[in-house]
């Protein structure tokens, strides 16, 4: 034997045995790969980044969950302490406004948004663009780099091109941006526009220009209106859905105001009364005292109709004597000229930005006729705001451009190829100018279409600033490094502007050093933390009307409604102009009124169905509809029609938005585009040719029974009958005879429900006891309860298949019913989360105790226990319990290559659910025990100050709707909320003890039309 | 007036006059024969059946509930419904072979081996389902009371709970009761069979019976001990998975009655898969002097009761409905027979209250072809029946805004179909190695056994003695 075979050979592995070159390397590197990594200056995103990707080195050690590593900080920042979110103001700019925000931000990430309590746009409440915009910035499909012709570029390449370019060129610059109400930006543009031959426009598809040249017609002045309805005892609104973030960007402070000039605690509260004339539904609408429903093109012979009956009675509307047209006789005329008379000076009108100005002009001249001018209706001159009208220096630009008058064209923003009017021919124009440039979240249709695409910062990413609706200037501060790198529009213009990269932070600040005259270290500060100049705010423009009034509107009062059908394009509530497409919450999020999911259908009344050839009954065993082909201006597309109760007759909805593709993961191939049929002519309405196309489609909704069959969910009164009979709401009064049960408890000195079989021992003396209290007179059915809902609570988006497999996850749905004349119903929201029944259900017949009774009253769900019988959520009467069918939070959160970046949207006080476990509403179990810890640790008690907790729904809701807090405190809101005589629970007779209890609606009928 | 009386003797259970010889070798020597080609082909269609059920169980394990049609209102669906139909067809073994021995019915004995086995498949097919519908099937033993460290035990409030315990019960009971009465038989077969390896199992299985008194004693009171214990279970079963939806408060589960009802509908059901099985195997094996028209009209008899029990039952719910005066559940059995699952309503109603009705005409209730029709649509009915009370009831509950419809998925219904190839495996690995039916029991009813030495005119007859030719063999 040779000495070679003597010697025994150990090896640890294969490769060694092989010696190939991988295990060379390998043994050469001493720290496997990867290791290496975390020799890198540890940053919060790789850091995140490392916490992410630790899922992949999980592997095959557990089948059942990826095990995920987490590291700490190598050197942990200042104030921060991990587990405690911190919380910083900022604003989110929507077109020229914004709104106050307060952003929960943990461990550098941004992942709840709230509102400004201080912020007069959102009195601490949000819209769902507020609430969803959070995940809009985490979104994967944003634009990650600039690119040139389609090709990446690096920062440095676009800044040196911008840098040559505007220096050295003297053809001109046309800019076309979205409407912005940022002081530095409008500074900046001054500045550009000193030192280039340049011209500049701003197009919106759904802006509030109409409005504005609507004064300008009135008064002579471009004005920006402002209503103040907690200033108003009669609202009068002309297809003007004034509470919905799609159709106003005030929507949140005009809800809350509404709202709260409609709350009632005792039978000596008034209200408001709000008539809405619209041809479809909407939630203003729905949340109307009376609601006239008419074609959009039959609002302007309303209107005229209504102010020359009003030129009978006040002066001022001289320009309007005379005219008839087919509503001088209508009742609703006479009645709202006379409460609009004997209202004078306490009402408002309110006409959709949509109708022209001639309408807008008429409904200014009436407010001001009636003395609502200066009380409830206020007049604001904008001062970014160009003496012109918008919209047609927008169609003149484009026409130069199709003229080949400029060279270069800047975009910022906007989305012109996929939304501009389609007879403009957008992409021919474009194609005219040497050079043209886009600054984009998305490399979106039009970044396609352009030799630059520069990537845009998200407002939570990047400096700026910005006045709200009523002129409050605040700062938007950053609450991450871009995670692109991705530019502000200041920052951008800063760049065409010098030529080198100014950084937001200094452009913003240049801008302020102007504001704040004294003390400017400690004023920025000030206003940082607050979220808004205090001082700030635009003055009241005074008004007179103007000259040549009735010389302007005379030319439009003969304007009749369109013949035969009409189709009315309208921003959609959840993706509004398409901006927002790629946000599966919105998109998921149920349309308020319709409750469909990830689509736009053509709504219509079931009289017009019937006309077009399609049947109006919609199956309850599948979610196929008939689509219909609708033709307008020489452009045709195929859509599904959908019969909405209460639409106007003749008249067909399209929302826009929707049909999009290259854009993202999320909006591609969702609905149909319906911007085609925009044209420069009829932004907004026009005739259309509707035929059925004989296929179906299939429709995503989440609520497939519209009637209410007569039972007690939702009890309303006039306020009349609420005066006269405070206890309507009483299960007695509703059904004529006492709870089965009742009287018998009460003999045995029992009030908390009817005689049980359970010996049940429920409520020791713990406290406290929470409780909630939904009033349905106050919400109007607006859905950010649902999104506030999600962001907080880390819920799944599911898609549009399995919504239409009726599994939707959202633990707090708005149910909506229409009741009365189908045709022309009713119609009610209630929002329902899970109710916390005291003798709950659902946790009698889980077989493993996984759900169960916290000692202060909240029905628990241990999602580590539970096996996934489904039997709770049959047991509930309520149905708000959720099943996770599938690994839904699984897909969702590892989307496309890079999982991490959604994973960083999520709130780190809430467990994310696997597969085969039930889910449902906490009560914010979370927020909860914050207070409870805090209020320990302040003051030994574990009872929270009231007010203290408050639920992600009930801190979005922009219309107060909803009360939570300790009911062993008879001195708590919530508690003094029960007391209201209007308080009620649902399945009363069940005895499950609710502890989420609803306010009955009321509302405010004119006996003349009742 | 003096009457004659006339002596009516019962007919014979056993038809054919075959001495108990003939009748061991009719049933044993099929358990002897070679393996027939039909049974190959139908052994290998139950095998594919049974594949698929692997398929589909080891897909849903792996992707998830939501391969089924299951929804937001309608959390149970053909899972519970296949669950609750075959719970319903293992009632009839027990109650064949438990109330009808202590009833002293002497019929059982033809069909209670073969009713038992049924049983037993049957609930090995329910069991499957609250296995497999549940979430996190990787975690079910948790609804067994197993101490930990966390002493975290079950909910013993939940009717799910109770279920785990009545079903495995009843799956044990029927067990232990099935496999004592084989002992003797399996005893014959050891004695009859000539292939070592059929000696060794038989014998092992036998356990040692020689047929001695002492033996036979044993046998008989351990075999009345089982017949008392599982003589509660035959109600409790049903009953406790009654509750299942008794105990809820949906509408329309929600009610007293449900106990009784399905108590009944499931003695209905079973009665019915006898037959169906049966028919089949009587005719198959040669076995109709055994298993006679006697037989399947006195069954008959019992689906027609049980049958009209169950169409009182839907009755009664309509009339409790609106006597009780509770809205919910006005409004759901208003729509379970004229809303969107009417279809399946009236489905039920038809094959379940009015098929078993052609059982008053004898001549119909011993007709054996039109039998085994209405055996199979009685079946269908059934299956209908926990369709429309698990489905339609979620489906449109209390609050309308909730209210949606249910369809199942391809593997909801391959998940079902593949049961069948779970019964159908076992059922003839049953026939072909087991006395499918009780050879020991037979012998004892037979008129053979019964012999009383007078003729029918009371005149004695002695016995016929016969002595056994000597062998040349001493003893």
């Amino acid at each position: 034997m040779s000495d070679q075979s003597n010697q025994t050979t150990y090896w640890k592995s294969l490769n060694e045995l092989a010696q190939n070159e991988e295990y060379k390397k390998y043994a050469e590197r001493e720290f496997p790969e990867n290791a290496t990594e975390l020799t890198d200056q540890v940053s919060r995103r790789s850091f995140l980044r490392v916490m992410g990707a630790s899922i992949a080195l999980a592997g095959f050690a557990s089948c059942r969950k990826p095990v995920q590593k987490i590291l700490p900080y190598s050197r942990q920042p200042e104030d921060m302490v991990l587990g405690e979110p911190l919380f910083y103001a900022t604003s989110m700019p929507f077109q020229d406004s914004v709104t106050g925000l307060l952003i929960t931000n943990n461990e550098g990430r941004p992942t709840k948004i709230e509102g400004n309590q201080d912020h007069p746009a959102s009195g601490g409440r949000t819209s769902i663009y507020n609430q969803a915009s959070v995940l809009g910035m985490y979104d994967p499909d944003r634009s990650r780099s600039p690119r040139r012709n389609g090709e990446n570029v690096s920062k440095n390449d676009f800044v040196e091109f911008a840098a040559d370019h505007f220096n050295n060129n003297n053809g001109r610059i046309l800019f076309i941006d979205e409407a912005t109400s940022s002081p530095t930006y409008h500074r900046l543009k001054e500045q550009i526009l000193d030192n280039y031959d340049a011209d500049w426009v701003t197009y919106e598809p759904f802006s509030e220009n109409n409005a504005i040249e609507g004064t300008q017609i009135a008064f002579g002045q471009r004005l920006r209106t402002v209503n103040h309805y907690d200033e108003a005892g009669l609202v009068v609104a002309l297809d003007d859905d004034f509470m919905s973030p799609q159709a106003h960007k005030n929507s949140v402070e005009n809800s809350l105001k509404l709202t709260g000039r409609r709350s009632v605690e005792s039978v000596d509260d008034s209200m408001s009364r709000i008539y809405s004339v619209e041809n479809a539904f909407t939630n203003t609408g729905s949340y109307a005292d009376h609601r006239l429903r008419l074609k959009s093109s039959q609002i302007a012979p309303f209107t005229f109709a209504l102010a020359s009956r009003l030129a009978e009675s006040v002066s001022g509307l001289s320009a309007f004597e005379g005219v008839s047209n087919d509503f001088s006789g209508h009742d609703w005329i006479d009645v709202l000229a006379d409460e609009l008379l004997n209202n004078q000076g306490g009402s408002v009108i309110t006409l959709g930005a949509q109708h022209s100005p001639e309408v807008h002009a008429a409904v200014a001249a009436m407010n001001l006729a009636l003395g609502n001018e200066g009380s409830a209706v206020t007049y604001h001159e904008l001062p970014y705001r160009v003496n012109r009208d918008e919209n047609q220096a927008f169609i003149d630009a484009i026409s130069e451009l199709q003229a080949g008058e400029f060279d270069t064209v800047v975009l910022i923003g906007g989305n012109l190829i996929y939304n501009a009017p389609a007879d403009l021919n957008i992409a021919d124009a474009l194609g005219n100018a040497g050079t043209t440039i886009h600054l984009s979240k998305y490399y979106d249709e039009t970044s396609q279409a352009c030799h630059w695409h520069v990537n845009r910062a998200h407002y939570l990413e990047a400096w700026g600033d910005g006045l709200s609706y009523t002129g409050q200037r605040s700062i938007i501060q950053p609450q991450i490094q871009p995670l692109f790198n991705g530019i502000s529009a200041v920052e951008f213009l800063g760049i065409l502007l010098n030529g080198e990269e100014t950084s937001g932070y200094e452009l913003v600040q240049d801008t302020w050093s102007d504001v704040i005259t004294s003390d400017f270290t400690r004023e920025w500060e000030r206003v940082l933390h607050d979220g808004l100049d205090t001082e700030s705010g635009f003055d009241s423009a005074s008004v007179s009307l103007s000259g040549n009034f009735a010389s302007a509107v005379e030319g439009s009062l003969g304007q009749s409604e369109v013949s035969g059908i009409e189709i009315a394009i309208k921003p959609d509530a959840r993706v509004f102009d398409g901006r927002f497409a790629n946000n599966s919450w919105l998109q998921e999020l149920p349309e308020p009124m319709t409750k469909i999911t990830w689509d736009n259908v053509a709504l219509m009344s079931a009289a017009t169905a019937e006309s077009i050839g399609i049947n109006p009954q919609r199956s309850f065993r599948n979610n196929d509809v008939p689509k219909v082909r609708i033709s307008a201006g020489g452009e045709t597309i195929e859509i599904a029609a959908w019969v909405e109760p209460g639409h106007a007759d003749d008249s067909i909805t399209l929302t826009v938005g929707y049909g999009r593709s290259n854009v993202g993961r999320v909006a591609d191939g969702v609905g149909v585009d319906t911007y085609p049929l925009r044209t420069t002519e009829n932004l907004f309405f026009q005739a259309a040719d509707v035929e059925p196309v004989g296929s179906t489609y299939e429709v995503a909704c989440v609520q497939d029974h519209h009637s209410l069959e007569g039972r007690d969910m939702i009890r309303t009164a006039t306020l009349d009958e609420y005066r006269e009979n405070p206890d309507f709401a009483t299960f007695k009064s509703f059904h004529g005879f006492e709870v089965p049960g009742m009287k018998q408890a009460l003999e045995k000195g029992d009030d908390r429900g009817p005689v049980s079989l359970f010996n049940e021992h429920y409520g020791p003396d713990h406290q406290p006891q929470w409780g909630m209290t939904i009033d349905l007179n106050s919400c109007f059915g607006c859905g950010v309860c649902t999104i506030a809902c999600q962001a907080e609570n880390n819920i799944p988006v599911i898609g549009k298949r399995e919504v239409g497999r009726r599994r939707i996850m959202h633990w707090i749905r708005t149910d909506r019913y229409y009741e009365g004349d189908p045709d022309n119903p009713t119609a009610y929201h209630q929002p329902v989360p899970c109710m916390h029944c005291e003798l709950a259900p659902c946790e009698q017949v889980c077989p493993v105790a996984a759900t169960t009774h916290s000692e202060d009253g909240i029905n628990q769900m241990t999602y580590n226990r539970c096996i996934g019988t489904r039997y709770c959520m049959n047991n509930c009467p309520f149905k708000v319990r959720r099943f996770n069918f599938f690994n839904y939070t699984k897909e969702y959160l590892t989307t496309g290559n890079d999982p991490e970046i959604i994973q960083m949207a999520m709130n780190p006080e809430v467990t994310v659910r696997f597969r085969g476990v039930v889910e449902k509403c906490t009560y914010c179990v979370q927020r909860v025990n914050r207070e409870k810890i805090k209020s320990k640790i302040a003051t030994g008690s574990r009872k929270p100050e009231d007010g203290a907790v408050k639920t992600a729904c009930q801190q979005a809701c922009p219309a107060n709707a909803i009360s939570f807090g300790d009911l062993t405190d008879s001195d708590s809101e919530v508690s003094r909320k029960k007391r209201n005589d209007r308080n009620y629970v649902m399945l009363e007779e069940m005895n499950v003890r609710p502890r989420t209890s609803y306010l009955a609606r009321l509302t405010n009928k004119n006996p003349e039309l009742a | 007036m003096s009457k004659t009386y006339e002596y009516v003797p019962e007919p014979a259970l056993v038809k054919g006059n075959h001495d108990f010889k003939d009748i061991t070798a009719m049933v044993t020597d099929i358990n002897m024969r070679p393996t027939p080609k039909a049974w190959y082909v139908a052994f290998g269609i139950s095998n594919i059946l049974l594949l698929i059920l692997l398929v589909a169980v080891a897909y849903l394990i792996w992707e998830g509930t939501g391969i089924w049609g299951l929804n937001q209102p309608v959390g149970w669906g053909w899972a519970i419904i296949n669950f609750v139909w075959w719970v319903g067809i293992g009632h009839a073994g027990t109650l064949i072979s438990a109330i009808l021995f202590l009833f002293r019915q002497g019929w059982r004995t033809a069909i209670n081996r073969f009713a038992e086995a049924m049983t037993i498949f049957a609930v090995m097919c329910a069991g499957l389902f609250p296995a497999i519908h549940v979430g996190r099937i990787w975690v079910i033993y948790w609804v067994f009371p197993i101490p930990n460290q966390m002493a975290m035990w079950p909910n013993f409030n939940s009717p799910l709970l109770w279920d785990v315990f009545a079903v495995s019960t009843y799956f044990t009971v029927s067990l232990l009761f099935w496999y004592v009465g084989l002992i003797p038989d399996l005893a014959t077969i050891r004695d009859r069979i000539k292939s070592k390896i059929g000696k060794i199992l038989y014998g092992t299985f036998a356990l040692g019976w020689r047929g001695s008194n002492r033996h036979w004693w044993n046998y008989e009171k351990s075999y009345m001990i089982l017949a008392g214990l599982a003589t509660p279970l035959v109600l409790s079963v049903h009953t406790i998975v009654s509750f299942d939806f008794a105990v809820s408060l949906i509408p329309g589960w929600h009610t007293t009655i449900f106990p009784p009802y399905f108590v009944a509908g499931a003695v209905f059901s079973g009665f019915a898969m006898v037959l169906s099985l049966m028919i089949i195997c009587r005719k198959i094996y040669g076995l109709e002097d055994i298993m006679t028209v006697d037989h399947i009209e006195k069954m008959n008899i019992i689906v027609l009761v049980t049958g009209t029990m169950v169409g009182f039952a839907y009755a009664m719910e309509f009339f409790i409905a609106w006597y009780g005066g509770v809205e919910y559940e006005k409004a759901i059995f208003i729509l379970r027979a004229t809303g969107p699952y009417a279809w399946a309503y009236w489905i039920m109603v038809i094959c379940n209250v009015v098929s078993p009705q052609f059982f008053w005409s004898k001549k119909l209730r011993r007709h054996v072809a039109f039998t085994f029709v209405i055996s199979i649509v009685v079946n269908i009915g059934m299956w209908f029946e926990r369709f429309v009370i698990t489905v339609t009831s979620l489906s449109q509950d209390f609050l309308p805004s909730s209210w949606g419809y249910y369809s199942p998925t391809m593997w909801d219904v391959l998940t079902y179909v593949g049961t069948f190839g779970l019964f159908f495996t076992f059922f003839l690995l049953f026939l072909r190695f087991l006395p499918m039916v009780a050879v020991a029991e037979l012998k004892g009813v037979m008129p053979q056994a019964d012999p009383h030495n007078y003729n029918k005119d009371g005149e004695y007859v002695p016995p016929k003695i016969e002595v056994p030719e000597p062998t040349n063999k001493s003893v």
